[in-house]
């Protein structure tokens, strides 16, 4: 670092980003289905609600109908990170809702992560949100601004029969997108030979943005048995080990889209984050590193502003997209 | 499922976790057992007896934490037993006095203990954890409390020098201590006061292995349980069990459940339909 870069440290990074129609304070929102707001404010003091520490809030993946999920055991830890077998368990949209509801103090947009056995249920499950948002009286109920569709879980059989599938993809968020006015990114999975055909083909549908990457289909044996641990017998791997591919399929898919890319996969740090966004992305998800602790999303926005404020990075925007990769023909 | 603490404001005292770094003021050992004394003021005045505190590991190779039941409480003290039983936890296990562990919680439901007249006290192993928090609740209450702990052999029988209670009964696998089988098999054999609640912890076949017996004598038991988890607050659902109603998350619904709510049969093998007979 220069002496000059040195001087400009005293700036205040401004640590904005617009994804979408989203005007966030900073870029770090949770991963879907590894931070609950509802329960943390009720386990934890303070206000959690009031004082959410993500720029927008990601509830897990709701589905249409309930989802028992996997057998357990359904997670343990791996070197550098840890491996999930959930399959979606969830009360279904009936019981999400309500839920919805009571977030009305939450200031954060709220993106709606929406799962499903098959294309028919995302269409529905976003129908039903619609109308439910429409007839909704003003203040019941926190600003939900757009959706992720999760074509990308591993433990269940649309992670494949969608989400690694071009067509199935497109076809999917074109029906979304027929749906609703709001805010769609597909998040897409990293269980493909090529990441970049799957997001060229959903953004050529009409997505509005794409997040990646969900976990690496994985497996893990019991010591002793030899035999899988989980009880889903395969599961998804997250974490700090997987966070070199994540960048490189960021950095490959921000290098071929225009739409936003929200960037995850084991960011744990400020450095991590600020990482992605050189990569290309606009926004990133943090989500196994949620589980080190619940001060873990702070941390890591306040380590963010010092990694930019250490490197005289006035705005996220002078270093997005620096270490995106070009696409190759 | 019991009312929501943050939207339902009670008594005004606040029972919900801290999240603090605490540092290790006693640390006693019994074997690959560790009973840790940590100093923590906010946890042990909100904690109830069968709560748990998620433990972070320090060193920086560890993501998750480690869920680990309260012991006991001791004025601005909370007690935590540790088993060394994989990397992470031989690292907690080996804190030193002035160390400090970055502790959330109280997490989880506890055991309700209003109303018992009194009480077993039934462990499997490092299962006994959280009947010291239950015994000396109870004991300060004047309910007449009995305990009957299993274990494998005499290795991890040395956790009983980490408990204060009396009568306290103890079998071994082995034989090497007390009476040769299972805990289930002592319950037969000691005076089990009448009207007793019984308030259990251990591994998995324990517990299925309890719970007829709780039920043929028609005594109310509740357990809890062990699983591994990840974000320890119901987000992630990664530690659920089988109940009667369903899956359901160690972490937020549990640890402590009814012994009559859980579905105790195994699971079938996950693998098998896949393979050739």
């Amino acid at each position: 670092m220069s002496a000059g870069e040195q001087a400009r440290g005293g700036l205040e990074p401004d640590l904005s980003v617009e994804l979408g129609p989203m005007r966030l304070p900073h870029p770090v929102l949770n991963a879907s289905g590894t931070f609950d707001l509802l329960e943390a404010a009720a386990r934890y003091e303070g206000d959690l609600v009031a004082e959410l520490p993500f720029a927008a809030y990601v509830p897990k993946t709701v589905t249409l109908e309930p989802r028992e999920g996997n057998p357990p055991p359904r997670v343990t830890e791996t070197a550098a990170g840890m491996i999930n077998s959930v399959g979606l368990q969830n009360p279904g949209l009936e019981a999400f809702l309500p839920d919805l509801s009571r977030l009305a103090a939450l200031t954060a947009p709220v993106i709606v992560n929406v799962g499903g056995s098959r294309p028919d249920d995302y269409v529905t499950v976003v129908e039903r949100l619609e109308e439910w948002l429409d007839g909704r009286r003003t203040g019941e109920g926190p600003d939900v601004s757009g959706y992720e569709l999760n074509i990308s879980c591993p433990n269940v059989a649309t992670g494949l029969a969608i989400g690694a599938d071009a067509a199935a993809t497109a076809d999917l968020v074109a029906r979304v997108k027929a749906a609703t006015k709001r805010f769609v990114m597909a998040k897409l999975t990293p269980n493909v030979t090529s990441v970049v055909e799957v997001a060229l083909a959903a953004q050529a549908a009409g997505a509005d943005g794409l997040s990646l990457v969900n976990t690496f289909k994985a497996l893990v044996l019991d010591g002793e048995t030899l035999r899988p641990f989980l009880g889903g017998v395969t599961g998804g791997l997250c974490g700090p080990a997987i966070k070199p591919i994540a960048l490189r399929m960021v950095a490959e898919v921000a290098g071929a889209v225009r739409v936003p890319v929200v960037g995850m996969g084991g960011i744990a740090s400020g450095r991590d984050a600020l990482e992605f966004v050189a990569c290309g992305a606009t926004a990133v998800q943090v989500g196994a590193a949620n589980f080190a602790g619940i001060d873990a999303p702070r941390r890591i926005v306040a380590e963010l502003g010092n990694e930019m404020r250490r490197r005289g990075i006035a705005s996220l925007a002078q270093v997005r997209g620096r270490a995106a990769l070009p696409m190759r023909a | 499922m019991d009312a929501d603490p943050a939207l339902t404001p009670d008594s005004g005292h606040d029972r919900r976790a801290v999240s603090r770094d605490c540092r290790v003021v006693e640390s006693r050992r019994f074997g690959a057992f560790s009973l840790l004394s940590l100093a923590s003021a906010e946890i042990a005045a909100r904690a109830v007896p069968g709560q748990f505190i998620m433990v972070g590991v320090p060193g920086g190779r560890f993501l998750l934490r480690r869920p680990i039941s309260l012991h006991s409480v001791d004025g601005e003290r909370v007690r935590l037993l540790v088993e060394a039983r994989g990397e992470g936890s031989a690292v907690l296990a080996a804190a030193e006095v002035g160390d400090t562990l970055p502790l959330a919680g109280p997490l989880g439901s506890g055991f309700r203990l209003d109303g018992v007249r009194a009480a077993l006290l039934v462990a499997g192993g490092i299962g006994a954890a959280p009947l010291q928090f239950v015994a000396d609740e109870l004991v300060a209450a004047e309910v007449p409390v009995v305990g009957a702990f299993g274990f494998r052999d005499a290795a991890q029988a040395r956790l009983v020098g980490a408990f204060e209670i009396d009568p306290l009964w103890v079998a071994s696998d082995d034989g090497s201590l007390g009476k040769r089988g299972t805990v289930v098999d002592l319950l037969d054999t000691i005076d089990v006061p009448d009207g007793a609640t019984v308030f259990a912890c251990g591994p998995a076949a324990m517990v299925a292995a309890l719970a007829p017996w709780v039920a043929a004598r028609g005594l109310r038991g509740y357990a809890s349980l062990e699983a591994h988890m990840a974000c320890g607050a119901g987000a992630c659902h990664g530690c659920v069990v089988p109940t009667r109603a369903g899956y359901r998350r160690v972490c937020a619904d549990g640890p402590v459940f009814a012994l009559d709510d859980l579905e105790t049969s195994s699971p079938p093998d996950p693998l098998a339909a896949g393979e050739a007979s």
